[in-house]
């Protein structure tokens, strides 16, 4: 055991962390050459595609070091974005150090500083190292100087590497061994295995990432699942390096896999520990934090007798992502379809993609939502996800959207955009730091104000420097009304929106001149109002398309024109009919694309 | 008693009438908005071995056509004025050889307005041709000039005049919604059109077809409001100077419909002879289009050859696409059609279609008597949406 290290990156998007995972693998061998595909511990399309990590990953390595003794490592990706902390949380819990890498011509980002300091409640090591050292723009002195200053651990050691040309990635692994500490644990206790992740395969059924820290487990043992007593037969253990290797068992302090032949991912709840059935532990190891959808949105499909195809397609992609939930819903505009719950928007995005990619859904997607808490005179409290089910007001007595606190790391030379950005946003200023060159900013914000576009205009206002990293903090009351859209006077449900007071007007305007631009002249005029109770506040008219002809259309050749008016059709079919008129899914959108004033 | 001296006829199923389309494949130059199977004459045109292939062509296609009496012939292109009249002459002279020519045929042919090809005109009608459809486009220089044309608007309107006094029956094909075109001149070009006195016109809208120099770099054209009024525009003007709209972008004086025209628009049959010509047949057992050959060098050498292979596409029409087509056709025409000639050129029962007709009604694209099925007001501006239903 005194030669294992187990180990994670935590990393900003684009600082090189997959990058620099691939050069270890490859440096000890993991993958031959020809077996190296660029990035290979993201293995879904879309995060090879985006560039981001989703789900959490691993490989067992085997290091000989300069000492001349031969280590094995496992190294635990975690996803760098926001709406991916809880998986941070769950790969950390089963390492003993992380490597901070920072790009060292950025410097230090707020997700990163969050991840950091989820490392350090857990008591996990994190080691720093500067990445991309190469760049003509690498100011390796500010960088360390930031990392003592924010994240408040010492960089004076850091390894400097440049993960892209693999200078330095020896050093980075020698650094692993001198400084994460081996895992303690007691190979003759009871087993005591923490599911760090599953995942459904069509081949062997339930996969388990596992962390074994006390005991061992072997082929053919039989397992307990300790939250649910539910027993199986081990029947592969193994490791990944990043292939699945199966071994005869995994011993106190490694990190590995198990199937049993289970069918029902319930029965393997990340966060639960596996014990042996014939030698059971006493207590179960404390488990994760059950993860909450902050942001809801409507899924319907286009044609609505492809209803039940997309309800499979979102059984199947939960087997593997937890995090979603959804719920039949039915929507007078949209028929029947899903509300559906996500950990932020990028989540909702990557299952928006997923289910148009991999299982060839066409969807109509409602604007994002928040959960409401809404207390009625009567002294009930409602839940509201939905817009359109937000009761009559005269009936409610207040209404309390969830508040977040926002941590945002700035360079100075921006700290003005970013201010206005968050008032404009409704959010109150807890904490301004001065760190170096960057300034660390807290403010308490409406939820609903950030799932809009609140992350695009931070990037934009900051040219892309700023970074943002929130925590839910608590439900509050405000003065919130509800903002009803009519297109040809008849009420769209899926259009209603939740907004405050002051802000009404002004949305109301902005969303229906939006609506105008988005929604294709048809073969009448379109009317969109938006109202807010009996009360119209604005209205724009998509006026009347006058004639929509072929000019010339002889005998010769049909086929040409016929393709036309395939491609015309073919057009609608991403678009919903709404009564008459036919909405395009970016007009459901519409409100996303709303400045403030 | 009586000794039976020949068989009776036997009965066929009624045929639909059939007409010959003629492609020739070559301009002087290509325009940038055509999208037609023509070529910019480089050399000489190869007049003689086009018409041998296109009398190889007819050979071989005998007996698809064995027996039926042609009712018109269109020699389109491409700019078929390049031919001299000696050959059209030839060219006809081998249809009417091989072929059962009506004596009533009526026979078309394409040509641009120059004073060049003006000259040919009563060589052309000599040949028997005996409608002539002019590309005239505009009268005014700078749309022409902005179209690519190669004519200016004193020879248009030279051709025309000389047209109309030579032929039984001229059209003229105008355009609209031209590059920088605003109400006022597309006014003046229609009425200048209808001082020269056609028995028929034709008024198209631009359209920027792909695969054009036109869709690769779109010139400002007028907006889809404005290419509206110019369409109306032209209705009224037409219809209060005695033309008739019959079908989308045609307008005839009384009797003056283009009969080869409406024979594509009632589903009727065409046999298509030359580079890139579409046919369609009806047998006993089948609808079948056909597509020969695109580039004039490829299908001579290709028809010519022992054995020949200048068909380059053959297509049987399903149920879906018989529905279609016959609709693609027929709700072109302003009075539409009557179900009995949907079941006679389809071979399918009017049901076939019924889902659709009662959609397309429901929606106000559609007007349905006994008898008839036409577009309403609101389904001939929009063709589009109308015809989309029956896809």
């Amino acid at each position: 055991m005194r030669n294992i290290r187990n180990f994670s990156i935590i990393a900003h998007i684009d600082h090189g962390k997959s990058t620099l995972a691939d050069r270890i693998i490859h440096s000890c061998g993991g993958l031959a050459d020809r077996e190296m595909e660029a990035q290979v511990l993201d293995s879904m399309d879309l995060e090879r595609e985006r560039g981001i990590t989703i789900k959490a990953q691993t490989a067992a390595l085997l290091y000989k070091a300069k000492d001349g003794q031969e280590y094995q490592l496992n190294l635990i990706d975690t996803p760098g974005h926001v709406d991916f902390s809880y998986e941070v949380s769950r790969s950390l819990s089963a390492c003993e150090g992380a490597l901070l890498v920072v790009d060292a011509s950025q410097g230090v980002e707020a997700q990163t500083v969050a991840n950091c300091y989820t490392a350090v409640e857990l008591g996990v090591e994190v080691f720093p190292v500067l990445n991309k050292i190469d760049l003509p723009s690498a100011e390796p002195e500010r960088v360390m100087q930031e990392i003592e200053d924010i994240v408040g651990i010492p960089a004076d050691h850091a390894v400097h590497c440049s993960a892209k040309s693999g200078l330095g990635v020896i050093d980075v692994l020698e650094a692993v061994i001198q400084y994460i500490p081996p895992p303690a644990g007691d190979e003759s206790a009871p087993l005591k295995a923490l599911i760090i992740d599953s995942w459904f395969d069509n081949y062997v059924g339930v996969v388990m990432l596992v962390r074994v820290v006390d005991g061992v487990v072997k082929l053919k043992d039989r397992i307990r699942l300790m939250a649910t007593g539910v027993e199986y037969l081990a029947e592969t253990v193994g490791v990944f390096t990043p292939k699945s290797l199966a071994r005869p068992e995994l011993r106190a302090g490694q990190v590995g896999f198990i199937t049993a032949g289970i069918k029902d991912l319930k029965h393997a709840k990340v966060g639960d520990t596996i014990t042996l059935a014939n030698h059971p532990a006493s207590a179960a190891l404390p488990g994760f934090k059950e993860i909450q959808p902050q942001v809801f949105a409507g899924l319907y499909p286009v044609e609505s007798h492809e209803y039940d195809s997309l309800r499979d397609a979102l059984t199947k992609l939960q087997l593997n992502d937890a995090a979603l939930r959804f719920e039949p819903e039915t929507s007078q505009a949209l028929g029947f379809g899903f509300r559906c719950g996500f950990l932020g928007l990028l989540h909702m995005d990557v299952v928006q993609e997923r289910l148009e990619r991999e299982y060839d859904q066409s969807l109509i997607t409602t604007a994002p939502s928040v959960e409401y808490q809404v207390i009625m005179k009567d002294g009930t409290t409602l839940v509201v996800e939905n817009p359109s089910r937000l009761p009559d007001l005269s009936k409610i007595e207040e209404i309390r959207e969830p508040i977040i606190t926002a941590t945002i790391l700035v360079p100075e030379e921006f700290l003005g955009n970013v201010m206005t950005l968050c008032n404009l946003k409704r959010g109150a200023q807890v904490d301004m730091k001065y760190l170096g060159r960057q300034v660390m900013i807290k403010y308490d914000i409406p939820l609903n104000e950030v799932v809009l576009d609140f992350f695009d205009r931070l990037k934009s206002t900051s040219r892309g420097y700023a970074s943002l990293d929130y925590e839910f903090k608590e439900f509050r009351a405000d003065d919130l009304i509800k903002l009803d859209v009519l297109v040809n006077g008849e009420k769209v449900d899926a259009l209603a929106l939740i907004v405050h007071r002051a802000t009404s007007q002004y949305r109301g305007r902005e969303l229906v001149s939006k609506m105008r631009e988005l929604i294709p002249r048809q073969m009448f005029d379109v009317a969109v109002q938006a109202a807010i109770g009996a009360h119209i506040i604005a209205r724009e008219t998509v006026k009347a398309l006058r004639k929509n002809v072929l000019a010339k259309c002889y005998g010769g050749d049909i086929s040409r024109k016929k393709k036309l008016l395939e491609k015309q059709k073919e057009g609608k079919k991403r678009m919903k009919q709404v009564g008459n008129v036919e909405i395009p899914q970016e007009a459901f959108l519409a409100i996303l694309q709303v400045g403030d004033k | 008693m009586s000794e039976i001296l020949f068989n009776p006829p036997i009965s066929t199923p009624p045929r639909a009438p059939l007409s010959v389309y003629a492609h020739i494949p070559w301009c002087v130059r290509k325009c940038p908005y055509c999208d037609f199977n023509s070529h910019a004459q480089r050399e000489e045109i190869p007049e003689a071995r086009y018409l041998d292939a296109l009398t190889r062509d007819l050979e071989l296609a005998l007996p698809e056509v064995w027996g039926r009496e042609v009712s018109s012939i269109f020699i389109g292109g491409g700019t078929p004025s390049l031919f001299t009249p000696e050959g059209i002459d030839r060219l006809l002279t081998t249809l009417r050889t091989l072929l059962r020519v009506s004596p009533l045929a009526e026979i078309t042919l394409e040509a641009n307005p120059g004073t060049f090809e003006a000259a040919r005109f009563r060589g052309y009608r000599e040949a028997g041709v005996n409608r002539l459809s002019l590309g005239i486009q505009s009268f005014n220089p700078a749309h022409l000039k902005a179209l690519g044309r190669i004519h200016d608007e004193r020879e248009a309107r030279a051709a025309a005049e000389a047209a109309i006094g030579l032929f039984e029956s001229v059209n003229l094909d105008l355009m609209y919604a031209l590059p920088g075109q605003d109400l006022e001149q597309a006014r003046a070009d229609l009425e200048t059109a209808i001082r020269l006195g056609p028995a028929h016109l034709s008024a198209y809208h631009l359209t920027l077809e792909p695969n054009t120099p036109f869709a690769a770099r779109p010139p400002a054209l007028p907006d889809d409001d404005l290419a509206a009024d110019m369409q109306l525009q032209a209705e009224e003007l037409l219809g209060a100077a005695g033309y008739e709209h019959y079908e989308t972008s045609a307008f005839a004086k009384p009797g003056a419909r283009c009969r080869h025209n409406l024979n594509y628009w009632t589903f009727g049959d065409y046999l298509g002879l030359g580079a890139g010509a579409h046919g369609k047949l009806t047998f006993h057992d089948r609808i079948e289009r056909q597509a020969r050959l695109k580039h004039p060098k490829a299908y001579m050498d290709a028809v010519l050859a022992n054995p020949p292979g200048h068909i380059a596409e053959t297509r049987a029409l399903g149920r879906g696409d018989r529905v279609f087509e016959f609709m693609m056709n027929a709700l072109r025409l302003n009075a539409g059609f009557d179900p009995r000639l949907f079941e006679s050129r389809t071979g399918l029962s009017i049901a076939a279609a019924e889902a659709g007709l009662a959609e397309a009604q429901r929606r106000g694209l559609l007007e349905r008597e006994l008898r008839n099925a036409r577009p309403s007001a609101t389904g001939r501006r929009f063709l589009n949406e109308l015809l989309q239903v029956f896809l």
